[in-house]
């Protein structure tokens, strides 16, 4: 008896160990998601593929979240100039980091988001568009 | 009279760690090794995820390589091997679901294992295919080391492949002889642990002949690593599964203390393929160095696989480098030492037991060339603690600390003394092995001159590669 009840406390361990991690990092992440409206933008050279998505649409005065990956072997940063957004800090996106920027977007239109970091030869063209528009 | 490691400590020494009673119930209990696996299969868990979702991106920022290849690596290299021997084989998950498959439960005992139970090939059992395995992963040590999907891709195939092969083969013949890339070097470095399994009175085990440890009881398995508990001569085959422990009716197994590296002097089941294994993991520190560490960039574009050409170059230079080279240099000096100390010896003998010789400096290297990972690169561990699938995620406060590189001025330091430590042990366990094979004291000081000269020659080149 003893060593059947071993046995599932042993089980139950094994799935809290492999079932229970992936679960529970997904539910933390999707709560995390769940408080704001997370968009996720991967951040690579224009020869590897730009921004992903390129455009990106949002609402006026609904707060964002915008979480951008670089999987690129380059540093890439990110900027919104004329709405006055961009990194904190040392405004650099190292390889494999993720960054995040929180904002309520308070104008409609269309505006070019863009890399700051010199991050390969067609740099400039490392460009991307956020269309607001209203509710 | 007792010959002593470093003119120090008596070769026979031994302090029983498994006297303190806490520790000895530990280690019979059922929960042993299950619940440090389960703890580390969690671990690995978040390391196949990290790997998985952190897909081609760049590695140091993902928790799957910096946990894998320099968390892991370094306790395994500077802490597990030369303190604890297999400890790692001990908690290691990767094999675990295969076993709990072969005993259909977790911790209960079923001496009838579920599977073909097929018999590994007796031409097989040595290191010759771990050996090929072995250098057939460091092949892609480029996409390893920066490429979490390479990470997740190596674990799984282990998983599976473990699985699979544990359906076929009785019991740990996958960790033991064909499947698992580092447990040919795991085996081999062992040997010169400060840890052994080892039976406390081998007159009881003679006086005792129903040999539970060897066919298993209510109590617990017959050896998984197929060996005989009660006459283990050295470390290399001894997973440290505990089931002996569990086993043994009169109590008789012990963990023991002891001066590093006495495996080697056994003169008993040396072979060439242990040989083989010496001069690759010597040969594969070299070649780590130079890829992740040195400053030949074209060696890094060739082994990141830049282009077809480059990587067969790359695949080319470090196979002939590891399995022709060093050995090659290595009969030169050999050849000189029979030529020095007596003709009537083999040579290939001669070249077998000289190789362990290497032992102790191919474990040091790996020391020395660990500090090149630990000093510059810890940092990231906080980071990834933090953010372990690169999700923007802040558990600890730490995800936003910078990469900061600690102690590198002086880190050379730490290199050369532990490549000098590496050089006199090698020297000390060199001339004992150089005693045991010649037949004389004369014939030994005069054999071993050539390769007290290859040592101290390599570690010459190994101080320059790394520090220089």
């Amino acid at each position: 008896m003893q060593r059947k009840i071993m046995e599932i406390v042993a089980g139950f361990l094994v799935i809290l160990a492999t079932v229970g991690v992936i679960g529970g990092s997904l539910l933390y992440e999707d709560r995390l998601n769940r408080e704001v409206k997370t968009i996720e933008l991967l951040a690579e050279a224009p020869e590897r593929g730009n921004w992903n998505p390129p455009v990106i649409n949002l609402t006026k005065g609904e707060p964002v979240r915008i979480k951008i990956r670089n999987i690129d072997t380059v540093s890439h940063g990110f900027t919104i100039p004329e709405l006055g957004i961009g990194l904190a800090g040392a405004a650099e996106i190292k390889p494999g980091q993720v960054a995040t920027i929180d904002f309520v977007p308070q104008r409609t239109g269309t505006f070019k988001y863009m890399c700051t970091a010199w991050c390969s030869a067609q740099h400039m063209q490392m460009t991307g568009k956020i269309i607001i528009s209203e509710n | 009279m007792t010959e002593k490691i470093l003119g120090l400590i008596p070769v026979d020494w031994r302090f029983e760690l498994t006297s303190l009673p806490y520790i000895r119930k530990i280690i019979k209990s059922r929960w042993m090794p299950f619940l440090p696996i389960v703890l580390n299969l969690s671990v690995f868990t978040v390391i196949l995820m990290a790997g998985y979702v952190g897909g081609v991106s760049t590695g140091n920022y993902n928790f799957g390589i910096m946990f894998v290849w320099i968390v892991w690596w370094l306790l395994l290299m500077m802490v597990m091997v030369p303190f604890f021997s297999r400890i790692w084989c001990m908690v290691c998950p990767l094999p675990a679901f295969g076993e709990w498959l072969q005993r259909l439960g977790f911790t209960g005992v079923r001496n009838k294992l579920f599977g073909l139970n097929r018999k590994w090939p007796k031409s097989l059992k040595n290191m010759w295919l771990v050996n090929f395995l072995f250098l057939g992963t460091t092949y892609t040590t480029g996409f390893l080391t920066t490429r979490p999907i390479a990470t997740f891709i190596l674990l799984m195939s282990i998983i599976i492949g473990s699985i699979a092969l544990m359906i076929v083969f009785e019991k740990r013949n996958f960790c033991k002889y064909i499947g698992c890339p580092v447990g040919g070097f795991l085996g081999l470095y062992s040997n010169m642990a400060v840890t052994e399994i080892r039976a406390r009175d081998p007159q009881i085990c003679k006086d005792h002949k129903h040999k539970d440890c060897v066919i298993g009881n209510e109590k617990g398995h017959s050896c998984p690593w197929m060996i005989l508990p009660f006459d283990i001569g050295r470390n290399t085959y001894c997973g440290m599964c505990l089931e002996c422990f569990k086993t043994c009716p009169y109590d008789n197994m012990a963990i023991n203390l002891r001066p590093p590296a006495t495996d080697l002097l056994v003169d008993k089941n040396r072979g060439l393929d242990e040989a083989w294994k010496a001069f690759i993991m010597l040969g594969i520190a070299i070649f780590f160095f130079l890829i992740m560490q040195g400053n030949n960039g074209l060696l890094k574009d060739w082994a990141n696989a830049k282009t077809t050409e480059g990587y067969l170059t790359f695949v080319g230079l470090h196979s002939i480098f590891n399995l022709l080279l060093i050995p090659g240099v290595f009969l030169v000096f050999v050849y000189a030492s029979r030529a020095l100390g007596s003709k009537e010896i083999q040579l290939k003998k001669l070249f077998t037991n000289f190789s362990y010789t290497l032992v102790p400096l191919g474990l040091i290297a790996w020391i020395a060339f660990s500090f090149g990972l630990l000093f510059p690169n810890s940092s990231y561990v906080l980071h990834v603690l933090s953010d372990p699938f690169a999700w923007g995620w802040d558990l600890f406060g730490t995800a936003k600390f910078p990469w900061t590189p600690f102690l590198t001025g002086v880190m050379p330091y730490f290199q050369i003394g532990t490549l000098l430590f590496g050089l006199v042990l090698s020297l000390d366990i060199g001339f004992k092995i150089s005693k045991q094979t010649f037949q004389n004291r004369d014939q030994a000081v005069r054999g071993f001159i050539p390769i007290a000269a290859f040592l101290t020659v390599t570690t010459i080149f190994l101080i320059w590669l790394f520090t220089g």
